[in-house]
């Protein structure tokens, strides 16, 4: 070993006990605490492509109440659900947060408010792969600050979508 | 890449093959002496360009082409068969030529061969997106008018300099504190106000114009995407030309519908398809002559090719007047391949037109070696299912076919007419629009209520728009209908209700995104200038909606009579601005030029509200409010202060002085205006 590599390796030992231990990236989830509605639920921010805020959406007539519309961004053109309508609890406020999902075709999701950014341990999330029964959207739950928030499915919300628009050859795919 | 010595005479050659194809395909319908002449032309000046370039091969070409045509020059009459032949085998040796110039991925320049390549598909080679001049320099006009629009920004720096230098005296007059300087002071202070409000004014005016014209040429920009659908005539043309020469049948090709633009993928598809259906129309449905005159037609056969738009689709036809589709042959066949069984029923002619669409029958009774074994239809089949689209035969024995191909349409461009409905934005195709309509107040309320419009001595079903656009939720208050435009689809028609025309434009239609499903009014989707999507009405939808929502009955009541509005401003084009925007949102309007003439006004008429000018000589804004709101009888009526001032104070002033709303000019939204209008109107 040369001399100029040992003063090297002690430091990186020494620092080794002055730094908090760092978990891997994968063993915590980002999540966006948000509110649909006026009830609190969280998302997974890997499950979305973006967050916006006061997006120009123009509402488009048809057959679906949850369609809010269609927004531009980066010029396509990408219709936006209401979340809290695809929940069933439609409020007569227009939210103003858009998430677009990741995945194709092209979507978007909107909330009313956003509490906030967190990352929470991966083992904090309550998993339930199956979903609830009777519950197309929300799967799991995770205790945060100001209490246990179920969290919305954005693959999950998006096969909601699929099937509301006759889109039935969707193959589910998981995070 | 620089030293590239091909690289405008490609562009050139290019040009010049596509007028000597489309020439020589005209002189054989259409002979005479100015046809030769611009042939002679062209291939005359193909034939300089390709020798300075030493396209020898070209040039020879070039010039053995000018040969045949020379003689002809005063000639009236048709060129000798084996004549035409020649420039034909001419033009496309030259077009093969050509075409090898062009850079291919695998190598940087092009290659000297020395027999014309026969690499190069031919004819089906398809349209290029390739921009015509027109279009270019259309696009450069709009440039250049909108760089124009920039002068008085420039000229507005020159008098923000003067404005400058007017403040900084002002301020050293200030600091001297001479006696009697303070009048001298406010004098200039007023001056420079009155200086700087003229300015922002004239800058507000030019950000519009340059907006507008921005929209001009993206509008322009976008149609340069676009390709004319005539540039697949000549393709056809030349494809029923070489079916008719080896049938030795006399044929003559029509296009129709070539000014309409389409996106280049879907014209390359189509014509692959036309291609097929184009020779089959000739090869099986054109007669020989001694077969036509037998049966009353003239000699000469007729292809007819129209592209036509149908909502987000594109039309193409081909018709032929031959003798029709041979059903007893397609029987026959069809039995023979066991299509049918013994016991089956007798098909009918649409079944068996089915049949022939699904595949594998031809009715020729030889396999030609231009209508191959029955794959014409098929192709086109193929074609549509792969886009979408659909493929239908109409025919007649003894009368002709027509094949109809129906592509739904990615892009489109289209001129649109911009309507406003109750706060929402949508375009019409302009031409859908058969007219517009100014509506009086009654007539409006009248057309609501009872769902009907007497235009031109017919009662139209009346639609107002925005219960076509807030179809099943609350509309929210607007102005009401003050124009009808009257929408035609084919032979119906209804009468459009909206509360103002916000001019035309040039738009790309996009179709609506998948998971968006809409109402039939809506037919797709244009992006404006801040890249938000724009609605673009459906004629047929919006006829369908006006069945579905009926007359009458449902129509909600349309706003009481309202009173009108007074509006007073010292400037004559503020006031005519204030008017139109006003005027078109449905309001009755008065207009006084000075706080005097105001309250004067103000006092002999009631008004449903004040839309006052701060900065007049004499009376101004804040006082005439004050003493609107003094009297009795005029303080109920609500006041807009409008003015070039945007400070606190003046604001607080205002609301002080009685305003209920307070608008700067500088910033003027029509829409914001409007909207306080609305709310004070109708509390």
């Amino acid at each position: 070993m040369s001399p100029g590599r040992l003063p090297e390796l002690r430091d990186a030992f020494d620092r080794s006990f002055s730094e908090p231990v760092r978990r891997r990236n994968a063993d915590f989830v980002e999540l966006l605490a948000v509110r649909a509605g006026g009830r609190p639920y969280a998302l997974r921010l890997a499950q979305a492509s973006g967050l916006h805020p006061d997006r120009a959406v123009t509402p488009l007539p048809g057959p679906q109440p949850a369609l809010l519309g269609i927004a531009g961004f980066g010029g396509a053109i990408v219709p936006v659900y209401d979340l809290a309508a695809l929940l069933g609890h439609p409020v007569p406020e227009r939210p103003r947060w858009l998430v677009p999902c990741a995945g194709a075709p092209p979507l978007a999701l909107a909330f009313h408010e956003l509490d906030g950014h967190l990352r929470v341990p991966a083992d904090a999330v309550v998993d339930e792969p199956g979903g609830n029964p009777g519950e197309k959207v929300l799967r799991g739950m995770v205790p945060l600050p100001g209490g246990t928030r179920p969290i919305v499915d954005l693959p999950a919300a998006r096969a909601l979508v699929h099937q509301l628009t006759g889109r039935l050859q969707y193959a589910h795919e998981e995070q | 890449m620089s030293s590239d010595p091909l690289r405008y005479f490609r562009v050139e050659a290019r040009e010049l093959v596509d007028q000597i194809s489309a020439g020589v395909l005209d002189l054989e319908q259409r002979h005479g002496t100015d046809l030769v002449a611009r042939l002679l032309r062209f291939a005359h000046t193909l034939k300089g360009a390709a020798r300075v370039v030493r396209q020898q091969e070209i040039a020879d070409r070039a010039h053995a082409f000018e040969e045949v045509l020379v003689p002809h020059r005063g000639d009236e009459g048709a060129l000798p068969a084996d004549e035409m032949r020649e420039l034909l085998r001419l033009n496309d040796e030259i077009e093969r030529y050509v075409a090898a110039l062009e850079p291919r991925p695998d190598q940087a320049a092009a290659p000297a061969d020395r027999q014309p390549p026969e690499t190069v598909p031919h004819p089906e080679q398809l349209p290029a997106a390739r921009a015509a001049t027109a279009d270019v320099d259309d696009l450069l006009d709009a440039v250049g008018e909108t760089h124009a629009r920039f002068a008085p920004l420039r000229a507005g720096r020159t008098s923000l300099e003067q404005l400058r230098r007017s403040a900084e005296s002002l301020a050293d007059q200030l600091r001297s504190g001479r006696p009697g300087s303070a009048d001298t002071a406010r004098t200039a202070a007023v001056r420079l106000a009155g200086d700087i409000s003229t300015l922002a004014r004239r800058l507000t005016d030019t950000v519009e114009q340059v907006e507008r014209e921005l929209d001009e040429v993206r509008g322009r920009a976008e149609r340069l995407r676009l390709v004319p659908a005539s540039s697949i005539f000549t393709v056809l043309h030349r494809a029923v030309r070489d079916a008719a020469d080896a049938q030795g049948r006399r044929v003559r090709f029509d296009g129709r519908g070539g000014d309409l633009r389409l996106d280049p993928q879907v014209l390359a598809s189509a014509t692959n398809a036309m291609l097929h259906i184009v020779r089959n129309a000739v090869a099986h449905g054109i007669e020989s002559e001694p077969d036509r005159a037998t049966a009353g037609k003239t000699p000469e056969g007729s292809v007819v090719v129209t592209v036509e738009r149908r909502g987000s689709y594109a039309a193409f036809l081909c018709s032929d007047d031959g003798r029709g589709f041979d059903l007893a042959a397609v029987r026959r066949a069809a039995r023979d391949q066991g299509l049918l069984g013994p016991g089956d029923a007798e098909p009918d002619t649409q079944s068996l037109l089915d049949l022939v669409l699904a595949g594998g029958i031809s009715t020729s009774p030889t396999v030609t070696e231009v209508a191959g074994r029955g794959i014409g239809l098929n192709v086109a089949r193929d074609v549509a299912d792969q886009l979408g689209g659909e493929v239908s035969v109409r025919t007649e024995p003894g009368r002709g076919t027509t094949i109809e191909l129906v592509l739904p349409l990615a892009l489109l461009s289209l001129h649109g007419l911009v309507v406003e409905a109750a706060g929402s934005v949508a375009t019409v195709p302009l031409d859908a629009v058969l007219t517009c309509v100014r509506l009086p107040p009654e007539q409006a309320a009248a057309a609501a209520l009872t769902g009907r419009l007497a235009h031109d001595g017919e009662a139209l079903p009346f639609l107002p728009l925005a219960r076509a656009l807030y179809a099943g939720t609350t509309v929210p208050e607007g102005g009401g209908s003050a124009v009808a435009v009257v929408v035609r689809d084919g032979d119906r028609a209804v009468a459009v209700g909206v509360d103002r025309l916000a001019g035309t434009s040039t738009l790309v239609v996009r179709p609506l995104p998948e998971l968006a499903l809409a109402a039939p009014v809506i037919g797709g989707v244009s992006m404006d200038l801040d890249g938000n999507p724009q609605l673009v009405l459906d004629a047929p939808g919006l006829i369908a909606e006006a069945a579905v929502l009926g007359g009458g009955g449902a129509a909600p009541p349309e706003p009481a009579r309202r009173l009108p509005i007074l509006v007073i401003d010292d400037s004559l084009t503020t006031r005519m601005l204030e008017r139109s925007i006003l005027e078109s949102a449905g309001y009755e309007v008065d207009l006084a030029a000075s706080g005097e003439e105001g309250l004067e006004k103000a006092r002999s008429r009631r008004y449903g509200l004040y839309l006052t000018d701060i900065d007049m000589p004499g009376i101004d804004g804040f006082t005439f409010v004050e003493q609107t709101r003094a009297e009795a009888e005029l303080a109920e009526v609500p006041a807009i202060l409008v003015s070039s001032r945007a400070s606190a104070e003046d604001r607080a002033r205002g609301a002080a002085a009685g305003a209920s709303a307070y608008v700067v000019k500088g910033q003027f939204n029509q829409e914001e205006l409007l909207a306080h209008i609305r709310r004070l109107v109708n509390a």
